[in-house]
């Protein structure tokens, strides 16, 4: 049963191109006439997008800012129409995307409930019935008849998205949403959410939160200028994304002079990461022990630097450390040219994308790490990012894997052991298969 | 966080649950195409906005109820208005310059026609602004935009209903006889809405396009009051030797001027109201309507592209 369908659909903006030339600068009213007649300039934010969605299924669409991730949430939800194409929607679409869409300021809780709750397209009946369970849900009960002016931020949100969570649609669009509030407050919304879903409701999620994208969907859609660049497996098109993105980290880092490090003590002039083979490496299979390098350029002489070599989920999670200090490796001074080489255990952090860290920090003493708290590295960088392959658990999993040594279960005094654990038995336990499509 | 829970894996994708409930019912599909003109795509979108009456009303109940909240005079503001318009037209033309009246006291003479005039003015200012007040709403959500202007011309008749209580009491006062054609000005005022709604319509759309509808719109109710018979009687219109026939026809052409004229001779002079005028405001209304509604749905599909 298809619920979403994009059939070639475009959509084409046009850009007023207001240049002031030779011609009208001089005549502002010339020029206010020929903005009048649009000379306009054509920008397809949305070009011959094919794409299906099945009932139950939830998919995630993922991009860059301006690769048309919104504008096909805007074509869905009606907000605006296509170019050419056609959209079929089937079932009761309800589309949330910003959180207290229609609240005003002067009403109370109570008549904003109503509000916001009838311009998301649910009936006054229906209101009433679920009133109860959205305060409750919002937490705002004892304020429920205070004008929502006087609310603090946090429970405006709360009731705006109490509100959305209650529609009751065959289909859903999110965007963003889930950011709002703590994170206790986030975790009911990503709960209610997955209610949803286990209920049938399909839903179409369009953030940049990849961790969010990955634990929500089952499928997902990598847009780019306009056009699907990717779709499949949340894992692979999530990495492949990363891919990207590191492509064009590293084209803009080549574009940029080095101009601001001129006076900088230590310049941390390369960071590399290389496979067990010897060959430099962004792609990693879990459980692979990869070998890093940093080349550095210390403009005067560095006594008892430390050294640090980080790697932090492209969620913000830092994942680990390594550094000369902690493995107790004494480094007198750095000066002029110098590389650190380590060769890493096998990384079994979670299959994602993580950013590489290096940093370069002085220590006030040959025996003390002294206090690094509120002291600034003299050199920190980012190198892009590198990719774990592997088995998709996700970050829900933990931050690593590892497989354990050995289990022994007792069931009425009888014994069953299992000892032979392979390093690659969580490979098996998933089964993992591509399903990853390049367009 | 719940993620502090171990779960082995995300959402688990192998079993999509089938919905329970609720399902007997067949799903309605729509289908999203390019705008494309066609006059009988009007059944449809009226049917659409009935999906969303809910919401008309309860914007509608929306405005009247924030336009007094936390003003000291509350819903005394309606009357306030057109009162205070009364005494100042009042002492000019009845005072100052002696404007003639047909024969009622000028105050309760220009208060009948103050009276739908104001809430026409209110309408349609507020209705013209209606959409881009809301861009943030248009931009994210949506729903049949039309509510908008809607909500607020009907709004425009909570102020009228108020407004009229207190030309009940000048009626009083004076000791003006009502007859039974003062039932006709519950069609008049139907004539008014629908008309102020084809113009709202319009001028809504276009003021998305171009702001300076919004600031040209008060001059406009300016100018428009003077050429409708408001502070003064239709008859020193048509009765002018000075006025050529035909800018005399051209004034008749104003829906407002059988509006406003023949709400007063039914409330006030207790006389039927000109039917030819009457027909003509009912005509140019209906007339105008389904245009501007087309035009305004052709629109609609890509007004929060420029809004």
């Amino acid at each position: 049963m298809i619920d979403l369908e994009f059939n070639h659909v475009s959509k084409q903006y046009r850009v007023r191109a207001d240049e002031p030339t030779a011609d009208n600068a001089a005549n502002p009213w010339r020029r206010k006439l020929q903005r009048l007649r649009r000379r306009s300039e054509e920008f397809w934010a949305v070009r011959d997008v094919s794409f299906q969605v099945r009932r139950g299924e939830a998919l995630g669409i993922i991009g860059h800012n301006g690769a048309g991730k919104s504008t096909v949430l805007k074509l869905l939800s009606s907000i605006t129409a296509p170019t050419s194409g056609e959209i079929k929607i089937n079932g009761r679409l309800s589309a949330l995307i910003e959180v207290g869409s229609g609240f005003h300021p002067e009403l109370t809780g109570r008549e904003n409930v109503f509000l916001s709750g009838s311009i998301l397209g649910m009936r006054r009946r229906e209101i009433a019935t679920k009133l109860d369970s959205i305060v409750e849900f919002a937490g705002v009960r004892q304020f429920i008849d205070t004008p929502v002016k006087r609310y603090s931020s946090g429970m405006y949100v709360r009731l705006g998205f109490a509100i959305a969570a209650h529609l009751d649609p065959d289909i859903l669009l999110l965007d963003e949403v889930l950011a709002v509030g703590d994170a206790a407050f986030q975790t009911k919304c990503f709960e209610r959410i997955k209610e949803l879903r286990q209920s049938g409701t399909t839903i179409v999620f369009i953030s940049h939160d990849l961790n969010a994208v990955e634990r929500l969907c089952n499928r997902v859609l990598l847009m780019h200028r306009g056009q699907i660049a990717a779709g499949g497996n949340p894992v692979e098109v999530i990495n492949h994304y990363g891919e990207i993105t590191r492509q064009k980290d590293v084209e803009q880092a080549e574009k940029q002079p080095t101009a601001e490090v001129e006076d900088a003590d230590v310049v941390i002039t390369g960071c590399e990461m290389y496979g067990e083979d010897g060959t430099p490496r962004r792609d990693f299979e879990f459980g692979e022990a990869p070998r890093i390098k940093i080349d550095l350029y210390a403009r005067r002489r560095i006594p008892f630097p430390l050294i640090n070599f980080g790697i932090k989920r492209t969620d913000g999670v830092i994942a680990c450390n390594f550094n000369n200090w902690y493995d107790n490796f004494k480094i007198d001074y750095l000066e002029g040219h110098c590389t650190l080489e380590g060769w890493l255990p096998p990384l079994r952090v979670v299959p994602h994308s993580y950013e590489i860290h290096a940093l370069v920090w002085q220590r006030r003493g040959e025996y003390e790490l002294g206090d690094l708290t509120g002291m600034q590295p003299l050199a920190a960088e980012v190198f892009g990012s590198f990719t774990m392959h592997g088995p998709s658990i996700t970050d829900d999993g933990g931050v690593f894997q590892e497989p354990a040594r050995e289990w022994v279960l007792t069931v009425n005094g009888q014994r069953i052991e299992h000892r032979d654990i392979s390093a690659d038995s969580l490979h098996k336990a998933y089964n993992m298969e591509s399903s990853l499509v390049i367009y | 966080m719940a993620s502090n829970v171990i779960r082995p894996n995300r959402v688990d994708e192998s079993s999509p649950a089938k919905r329970l409930p609720a399902d007997g019912a067949p799903r309605r599909t729509v289908v999203i195409r390019p705008p494309s003109f066609s006059p009988f795509a009007i059944f449809g979108n009226l049917a659409n906005l009935w999906q969303y009456f809910d919401l008309l009303l309860t914007l509608t109940a929306h405005r009247i109820k924030v336009r007094y909240k936390q003003s000291a005079l509350g819903l005394a503001w309606a009357v306030v208005q057109p009162l205070a318009l009364m005494l100042i037209y009042t002492v000019i033309f009845s005072y100052i310059a002696r404007m003639p009246s047909d024969g009622a006291p000028y105050a309760v003479f220009a208060y009948t026609a103050l009276l739908p005039w104001t809430t026409f003015a209110t309408a349609l200012g507020n209705a013209t602004n209606g959409i881009v007040s809301h861009a943030g709403l248009v931009t994210k959500v949506y729903f049949p935009r039309e509510i908008l202007p809607l909500s607020y011309i009907l709004s425009a008749l909570a102020d009228f209903a108020i407004a009229a209580v207190v030309l009940a009491g000048l009626l009083f006062y004076y000791r003006i006889p009502l007859t039974l054609n003062i039932l006709y000005a519950a069609p008049i005022i139907l004539t008014m809405m629908i008309f102020v709604l084809a113009v709202a319509l319009f001028l809504s759309v276009l003021q998305v396009r171009f702001r300076d509808i919004g600031v040209g719109l008060p001059l406009l109710i300016q100018i428009w009051m003077f050429a409708t018979p408001v502070i003064y009687p239709l008859s020193t219109v048509m009765g002018s030797a000075k006025i050529p026939a035909a800018l005399k026809f051209l004034y008749s052409l104003n829906p407002m001027v059988g509006i406003v004229e023949n709400f007063r001779r039914v409330v006030l002079h207790g006389t039927p109201p000109d039917f030819a005028s009457l027909t003509l405001a009912v005509g140019v209304s209906l007339v105008l309507l389904p245009i501007s509604y087309m035009y305004f749905k052709q629109t609609e599909a890509t007004m929060a592209d420029v809004i």
